[in-house]
C-alpha cells in the first residue's frame, strides 16, 4: 500500500501498480520445484542445516498433501509453471536508501515509501520478490533492543532466538501452502520487541512482485515480549501479468503475557495473484492480539488470520474487510480459538462484491472444554453492489464448554436505491454516491487504520467503484 | 412373512422379492429396481462432505433385520375430511387402494443432495410410510395425525411419508414415530412435501426413537406459489440423529417457517444439516431452531441459505440457538448464506451458544424457585419462541408432552 502520491496519478491504468520493471540481470532458478530447488534456496541463503532439514522436510508435506478442495477455485495455479526465488544483483538488505539498486528503488520511490518512512514509521522493510531489499529502524528502537530486519538476516544474526520460536505457531505440516512456504520461504520480516518496550509507531514492510509467473513466499516471526507492545503494517502490490502469480506467506506471531499486538495488512495484488497466506498468533495471559486485514487486490484470495487465546483474560480481534470486483473471489474470515478460561474475542467482517466478483466470509470459533467464562461474538455484514455479484458466509462455531457466551449475526444488503436517490439529488454522480456509500459501510473498520492508511483505503474504494454502478 | 434380509447384504434380487412378499404392482417394483441402481450408483457419505463431517456412519447397524412385520399406522383423521376426498393412511394401502395417485406423486424426485445415498435407498427398500393427500380447494378442520410404533428397536425401518396439498387446500399433519429403548436399530424416515398453489400445509414431525436408534432422515419441501409452508422438527429421541432437509422456495410468492427444536441429553449426538434454496421472486424463508443440550449431548447444525442469482425481493433468516445446560454438551452451530443475487429485500443469520444466564437464573431463584425448577422454567421459556409459532394446539400438546420427557414440565410451578 502507497501512501497518497501525486506522481501515481499519471498512471491511467485503473490498478495504479500495474507497471513492472524492465526484468534485471539476476539470480533466477528454472520455474517449478522439487527437493532440489529447496535444497538449492538454502545452500544460496547460507543456511544451518537445521533449517535445510526443516526445509526438506516441510517439501515433503507438500508433496504429500491434497490442495484444499474448499473455498474458492485453485485449478489456475500450476506448481510446476511459477518460480520460486528470484533476487536481484543486491548484497543483503542495505540500510540506507541510497544503497538499494536503481531499479528497485524507482519501484519504491514511486509507490511513494521512503516518504512515509520519514514522516509516519518508526522502521520501513521492502521485499522484491524473494529478497529483502532494504530495512530501517528508528534508532532510540534499536537501542532499546528492538530487532526489525529481513528474516533471513536475523536467522545469522540472531540464531538462538529465532529457532526457539520458528514454526512453533504454524508448523511445517500445518497446511500444503504453509508447508510450501516453509520449504521455499525467502525474506519477510523479523521483529522482536524486549519486555515493557512499546513500539509508538508503526512498523511496516512493503512487498512487491516484479517478476511474471513468480511465486513470493515470505516469512514473519513477530516476537512480542512480556508487557511489550508493537503495530506491525504491511502492503503489497504486483505488476498486472496476464499469467498468474502466486503469494504464499506464513506470518507467526507470539503474543507473550500482558503483550499487545496489531498487525495490519492491505492487499492491494494485482487481479492475477494467487494469495494463499497462513497468519496465526498466540496469545498468552492477559495478553491483546488484533489482526486488522484489508484485502482488495488479487485474483483468488485465501486467508484467515487465526488467534489462539493460550492464556486467561487473553483477548483477540479480528477486523476483515474485503472488496471483490470483476473476476475476483476474496475468501477470508478469521479464526478465534479459546483455550483459557476467561477469554474474549471479537470478529468484524465487513465484505463488498461489485461486477462478477465474489465475497466468501470464512470464520470459526472454538471453545474447549473447560475455557469458562469465554466470550465471543462474530458480526459479518455484506454488501452486493450487482446482479452479478456474489457473497457468501460460512461461520463455524465448535463450542465445546456451557459456562459461554458465543454469538453471531450477519446481514446482506443491497445499496438502496433511495439511498442513491438523494446523494444523486445533492448533486453527486451516480459512482461518487454508491463510493460514498461503501465509504460509511466499511468505516468501523477504516477507522480503525493510521490515518495516511484510511485515506488511501477510500481512494482506492472510490477507484474499483468507478463505472461501477449503472 | 419369511424374507428375513439386513440393510447390509440387501441386492437387487432382495428388493425384488420386497415386491412379491408384498405383492406389488409391475409399476411399483420398476420404481423399487430403478431406485435401488441409484442407490448403487450414489455411494453413502465418506465423512467428507460438508454435511457429513460432524457425523460417523461408522457405528450406523448395517447388519439389523429389515422390519417386514410393520405395524398398523395409526391415524387420526375428522371425519368431514374423509368426505371432502382427504387420505390418510399408510403407503402400503394407499398402493392397493389409490395406485394412480401414488404411482404420480412417488419417487418422483431427489431429496436432499447430501442424503441422495439413503433417498435412493429408502425409495428401493421401503416397507412402511404414509401417503397424506389433500384435494384441490378442500380445507381440512382440525389436525390429521399418523402415528408409527415400532415393535422392536433392532430393526432397519425405511418409510417414505408423501404429503400432497393440492392447489388452494389447506392441511395441518402431525407425524409421530415412536420405538423402543434399547438396541441399536437404523430408522432411514424420508418424508417428500409438496404444497402446491396457494395451499397452506402444516406439517411436524415427532421424533421419540428409543436410545438406541440410528436416524438418518431426509426431508424435500417444495412450496408452490404463494403458498403458505410450516414445517416443525421435534427431535427427542434416537442415539444418533443425521437429518437432511431441503426447503425449496420453487413458486413465487411462496413462504416457509423453517422450525426445529431439539432435546438432547445422555451421549446423544443430532446433526442436522438444511438447506432453503431461493429459487424464485418474492419468495420468503425463516427458520429456527432451538436446542437444549443435557449430559454429553452434542448438537449440529449446517444450514445454507442460498439465494439463487437472477431472484428478486426475496427474504430469508436464518437462526440456530443452544442451551448448553450441562460441561460436557456441546454444540456447532454454521449457518453459511450462499447469495448469489443483489436485489434482496433482506437476508441475514444469527447463531448462539451459552449456558443459562446466571443474572436470569438468579433472578428465578430470588422468586422463590429452587434451581432445578429455575432451569425447567427457564428453558421452557427458551421453546417458548419456536412453541408460540405452533398454531395447532394438538401439536403444540404433543410436542410439549414429548419434550417433557427430557426438560420437565412446569406444570408444578404455576
Amino acid at each position: 500500500m502507497a501512501l497518497p502520491n501525486p506522481a501515481l496519478s499519471q498512471i491511467p491504468d485503473s490498478y495504479k501498480y500495474g507497471w513492472h520493471d524492465a526484468e534485471q540481470p539476476r539470480t533466477t532458478f528454472e520455474k517449478g520445484i522439487s527437493a532440489e530447488v529447496v535444497a538449492e534456496i538454502s545452500r544460496i541463503k547460507d543456511e544451518p542445516k537445521w533449517m535445510t532439514d526443516l526445509r526438506l522436510k516441510a517439501y515433503r508435506h507438500f508433496e504429500a498433501r491434497p490442495m484444499p478442495k474448499w473455498g474458492a477455485d485453485l485449478t489456475g495455479i500450476d506448481f510446476q509453471d511459477i518460480y520460486y526465488y528470484v533476487t536481484g544483483n543486491t548484497d543483503g538488505a542495505a540500510q540506507s536508501w541510497d544503497d538499494v539498486p536503481d531499479y528497485i528503488r524507482r519501484t519504491y520511490d514511486k509507490l511513494g515509501i521512503p516518504e512515509a518512512e520519514k514522516k509516519y514509521l518508526a522502521g520501513v522493510g521492502g521485499q522484491y520478490d524473494s529478497e529483502v531489499i532494504y530495512h530501517n529502524i528508528r534508532e532510540d528502537l534499536e537501542k532499546l533492543g528492538v530487532i526489525f530486519m529481513g528474516t533471513d538476516q536475523a536467522l545469522k544474526e540472531h540464531p538462538d532466538l529465532f529457532r526457539e520460536h520458528f514454526g512453533t505457531v504454524i508448523p511445517a505440516n500445518d497446511n500444503k501452502l504453509a508447508a510450501l512456504n516453509t520449504a521455499v520461504w525467502s525474506g519477510g520480516s523479523f521483529i522482536y520487541v524486549p519486555k515493557g518496550v512499546h513500539v509508538e509507531l508503526p512498523l511496516q514492510a512493503y512487498f512487491r512482485i516484479n517478476t511474471q509467473n513468480m511465486g513470493q513466499f515470505e516469512r514473519t516471526l513477530i516476537i512480542a515480549d512480556e508487557g511489550s507492545s508493537v503495530h506491525y503494517v504491511e502492503g503489497c502490490t504486483a505488476p498486472t501479468y496476464s499469467t498468474a502469480s502466486l503469494h504464499s506467506a506464513v506470518v507467526e506471531i507470539i503474543v507473550k503475557k500482558g503483550a499487545r499486538v496489531r498487525y495490519t495488512t492491505i492487499q492491494n495484488w494485482s487481479s492475477n495473484v494467487y494469495n494463499l497466506v497462513t497468519k496465526r498468533a498466540v496469545a498468552h495471559e492477559d495478553a491483546v492480539m488484533e489482526w486488522v486485514d484489508g484485502n482488495l487486490g488479487s485474483k483468488v484470495t485465501m486467508k484467515y488470520p487465526s488467534i489462539y487465546l493460550l492464556g486467561e483474560r487473553a483477548h483477540g480481534e479480528v477486523l476483515s474487510i474485503a472488496f471483490a470486483g470483476d473476476g475476483q473471489h476474496q475468501d477470508a474470515g478469521g479464526k478465534i480459538i479459546h483455550a483459557a478460561p476467561n477469554t474474549t474475542s471479537l470478529i468484524t467482517s465487513k465484505s463488498i462484491s461489485r461486477g462478477t466478483g465474489r465475497t466468501s466470509y470464512r470464520g470459526l470459533i472454538k471453545v474447549y472444554p473447560g475455557c469458562e467464562r469465554s466470550k465471543s461474538t462474530v458480526r459479518c455484514d455484506a454488501l452486493i453492489l450487482d446482479d452479478d455479484a456474489r457473497s457468501d458466509t460460512y461461520p463455524y462455531m465448535e463450542i465445546d464448554e456451557e459456562n459461554v457466551t458465543i454469538g453471531h449475526e450477519a446481514t446482506v444488503s443491497k445499496v438502496g436505491s433511495e439511498q442513491l436517490f438523494y446523494l444523486m439529488s445533492r448533486g453527486l454522480s451516480e459512482s461518487e454516491a454508491s463510493a460514498m456509500i461503501v465509504n460509511g459501510f466499511i468505516e468501523p473498520i477504516v477507522k480503525e487504520l493510521p490515518m495516511e492508511y484510511a485515506v488511501e483505503m477510500n481512494r482506492l474504494i472510490q477507484l474499483q467503484m468507478e463505472g461501477a454502478v449503472g | 412373512m419369511t424374507l428375513t434380509q439386513t440393510a447390509s447384504a440387501l441386492d437387487a434380487g432382495a428388493i425384488g422379492r420386497i415386491s412379491d412378499l408384498l405383492d406389488e404392482p409391475d409399476w411399483l417394483r420398476t420404481l423399487r429396481s430403478t431406485w435401488w441402481s441409484r442407490a448403487e450408483t450414489t455411494p453413502p457419505p465418506t465423512g467428507e462432505e460438508e454435511e457429513w463431517r460432524r457425523t460417523s456412519l461408522d457405528a450406523l447397524p448395517r447388519d439389523v433385520e429389515l422390519l417386514l412385520d410393520v405395524p398398523q399406522l395409526e391415524t387420526e383423521v375428522p371425519p368431514d375430511a374423509v368426505e371432502a376426498g382427504v387420505i390418510l393412511t399408510d403407503l402400503r394401502t394407499a398402493v392397493r387402494d389409490h395406485p394412480e395417485l401414488v404411482a404420480r406423486y412417488l419417487g418422483k424426485a431427489d431429496g436432499p443432495a447430501s442424503h441422495a445415498h439413503f433417498w435412493a435407498l429408502a425409495h428401493a427398500a421401503w416397507t412402511g410410510g404414509l401417503f397424506c393427500y389433500v384435494p384441490r380447494g378442500v380445507t381440512v378442520d382440525g389436525t390429521l395425525v399418523a402415528r408409527q410404533m415400532l415393535p422392536r428397536a433392532d430393526v432397519a425401518f425405511h418409510p417414505i411419508s408423501v404429503v400432497i396439498a393440492e392447489e388452494g387446500s389447506s392441511v395441518t399433519l402431525l407425524e409421530e414415530v415412536v420405538s423402543p429403548d434399547g438396541a441399536a436399530g437404523w430408522y432411514g424416515g424420508i418424508a417428500d412435501v409438496q404444497a402446491g398453489q396457494g395451499a397452506r400445509v402444516r406439517y411436524a414431525n415427532l421424533q421419540q426413537l428409543g436410545d438406541g436408534a440410528w436416524r438418518i432422515g431426509a426431508e424435500r419441501v417444495v412450496v408452490g406459489q404463494d403458498a403458505v409452508v410450516t414445517t416443525l422438527n421435534a427431535e427427542v429421541g434416537s442415539r444418533v440423529t443425521k437429518l437432511g432437509l431441503d426447503v425449496l422456495m420453487t413458486g413465487k410468492g411462496g413462504t416457509s417457517k423453517v422450525l426445529g427444536l431439539l432435546a438432547a441429553g445422555d451421549d446423544q449426538q443430532i446433526d442436522i444439516n438444511t438447506l432453503q434454496d431461493l429459487a424464485a421472486d418474492h419468495t420468503t424463508s425463516d427458520l429456527l431452531y432451538l436446542s437444549a443440550l443435557y449430559d454429553r449431548a452434542h448438537a449440529s447444525f449446517y444450514g445454507i441459505t442460498n439465494v439463487r442469482h437472477g431472484t428478486k425481493q426475496t427474504s430469508s433468516y436464518q437462526e440456530c440457538r443452544n442451551l448448553l445446560l450441562s460441561p460436557q454438551a456441546g454444540a456447532e452451530p454454521i449457518p453459511v448464506l450462499e447469495i448469489e443475487a443483489n436485489d434482496i429485500l433482506r437476508c441475514g443469520h444469527g447463531a448462539t451458544a451459552g449456558a443459562i444466564d446466571p443474572t436470569t437464573l438468579f433472578y428465578a431463584q430470588s422468586r422463590g424457585l429452587d434451581a432445578d425448577a429455575a432451569q425447567r422454567m427457564i428453558v421452557r421459556g427458551f421453546f417458548e419462541q419456536v412453541v408460540a409459532k405452533i398454531e395447532d394446539e394438538t401439536i403444540r400438546e404433543r410436542i410439549l408432552a414429548a419434550l417433557a420427557r427430557r426438560i420437565g414440565t412446569t406444570e408444578d410451578l404455576s
